[in-house]
């Protein structure tokens, strides 16, 4: 067991090292997605004028659900991942996995997992900036089952992130270019996923059809649990349908690999 | 400026050949920015289900905000974007080197060599989306009106480009700031909003310091409630000093460049 874990940890450690490389892109990246919570401000104080409540909750906690979606974004939102499945499928460099008792899976997720960790902590520091100008606008709850069941359903959620971006790179078996696959992709994640708007605002028949598909899953749930926009009954019956998706997506991912790899020409080393 | 316009026209035929040529990239592109499109005019139906204003703007006066700031944007990225962002890449790998032997200016050979048509196509919509919003709102602009309209687009195209130029010209002095021109999209977001929600701190950066919000707010003021000089001064004035800007920054860097050790 633990020896089979030890690759993988390998694996993470090189992510950590090979992401801490890249410190200043994250950074800047977070730089500029406080911009983008100014616009957000701009917009949603706009809309509040006047009224106390929007959907049922007041500014402080629809500004609290774009901070925390934000920082959910950056601890376990799928960044570039389909691309580099996509380049290492294009140029050969899987070639190498084909030979090693390495899953792929595993390894990718592994590196995932420590290029979140550096750009999870590195969002940090310009929230950790804003805050100053944030706190008046923060309102979270402080039940206790929201962290117990927001935990998992966030480590839940980046394995549904990791597991569509890893579609996406594997379609390179296929396609020779998914970039546009991926953006579009990206609208439809944005949307149901509660990034664009709190999915709650929608109309009820499309919010309740939402809470069966696994973009739901991806980022709103996991944000909704921590900032206090869904229940404890309905966080329950959430983690049941997110680990289906997670199992789903897990056998889907298989079944393009295996199929993949039939259509796959490895050349030279 | 005849033989600009003429190697213009040559570069836009290359760019139509080979559209023609990728035709299936082309229809997915079109496709990812209509439904990106869609995605800006959910956002304003979403909150308008909620609320009857934005900073006093109606539900149609936004959604003519939205379009207006969506055609610049669109011919934004079908003239300039991806000339301007191989621009940036060519100073870095020293390919730069190539537009320098070419037989015209340099900022306007390497700016202005590709069309994105997927891009352009849907100028169509965005113009559709003003244009549905104005009967919605049941505005009768004059021919006057149209064209001043159109006017301060283009003023706004200008203004973007310039910024952009100023951008991608920092390549010139930091080669590793990689990446930057692309978190130009920010700026965008603030295009789409109601210049009366900016107060405070906000007003002064985003109105008055950078042009991210009169590009757009202006040409739709202009469209709902008529010509008014201030604005229009405004606008024009501010498209004449970016582009200024831009074209002294870019020769200046011009000056720096040392092929691939720039």
């Amino acid at each position: 067991m633990f020896p089979v874990l030890a690759k993988y940890r390998q694996a993470f450690l090189i992510g950590l090292q090979s992401n801490l490389v890249y410190r200043w892109n994250f950074a800047l990246r977070g730089f500029f997605s406080l911009f983008h919570l100014v616009v957000v401000f701009i917009l949603w104080s706009a809309a509040y004028e006047g009224q106390t409540t929007i959907g049922g909750f007041d500014l402080a906690q629809t500004m609290t659900y774009f901070v925390v979606l934000l920082m959910m974004q950056f601890f376990i939102g799928a960044f570039n991942e389909d691309y580099q499945i996509s380049e290492e499928i294009r140029n050969g460099l899987i070639n190498q996995f084909l030979l090693k008792p390495v899953n792929y899976f595993l390894y990718r997720f592994s590196i995932f997992l420590a290029a979140r960790l550096v750009s999870g902590l590195l969002i940090l520091i310009p929230l950790a900036v804003a805050y100053p100008f944030l706190h008046d606008y923060l309102s979270l709850p402080d039940e206790a089952w929201r962290l117990g069941l927001g935990l998992p359903a966030m480590l839940l959620a980046a394995l549904i992130q990791f597991s569509i971006a890893y579609c996406f790179g594997l379609l390179t078996f296929w396609f020779l270019e998914i970039q546009g696959f991926v953006i579009l992709s990206l609208a439809v994640e944005s949307v149901l996923g509660g990034q664009i708007f709190p999915l709650d605002l929608m109309p009820d028949w499309v919010f309740r059809l939402a809470q069966y598909l696994p973009f739901y899953y991806q980022m709103y749930f996991p944000v909704a649990i921590f900032t206090g926009r869904i229940d404890q009954a309905l966080a329950v019956q959430g983690l049941g349908i997110q680990l289906g998706w997670v199992a789903l997506l897990l056998v889907f991912n298989h079944f393009l690999w295996t199929r993949g790899l039939r259509r796959h020409t490895a050349v030279g080393g | 400026m005849l033989h600009h316009l003429q190697i213009w026209l040559a570069s836009a035929r290359y760019s139509v050949t080979r559209t023609l040529m990728f035709r299936f990239d082309f229809f997915l592109w079109a496709t990812v920015e209509l439904v990106w499109m869609g995605v800006n005019l959910l956002l304003i139906s979403v909150i308008y289900g909620h609320t009857d204003s934005i900073a006093g703007w109606s539900k149609y006066e936004m959604m003519l905000l939205v379009g207006t700031a969506m055609l610049i944007q669109r011919l934004l990225f079908g003239f300039f974007w991806s000339s301007l962002f191989d621009t940036a890449r060519n100073i870095r790998s020293g390919h730069f080197d190539f537009f320098l032997a070419q037989p015209g200016n340099v900022m306007f050979m390497t700016t202005t060599r590709k069309l994105d048509l997927d891009s352009l196509v849907n100028t169509f919509v965005a113009a559709g989306v003003v244009i549905y919003a104005a009967v919605q709102l049941g505005l009768q602009p004059g021919p006057g009106d149209i064209l001043l309209y159109l006017l301060m687009i283009g003023c706004g195209l200008l203004i973007h480009y310039s910024a952009l130029v100023l951008t991608i010209s920092l390549a010139f002095w930091i080669t590793n700031a990689q990446g930057l021109e692309g978190s130009y999209f920010t700026l965008f977001e603030f295009s789409r909003l109601p210049r009366q929600a900016f107060k405070g701190a906000a007003n002064v950066i985003f109105v008055w310091a950078l042009p991210a919000v009169i590009v757009s707010n202006i040409p739709a003021h202009t469209l709902l409630h008529g010509f008014e000089p201030r604005y229009a001064l405004w606008l024009f004035g501010a498209t004449v000093a970016w582009f200024a800007l831009a074209c002294t920054v870019f020769n200046r860097g011009l000056r720096r460049y040392s092929s691939a050790s720039s």
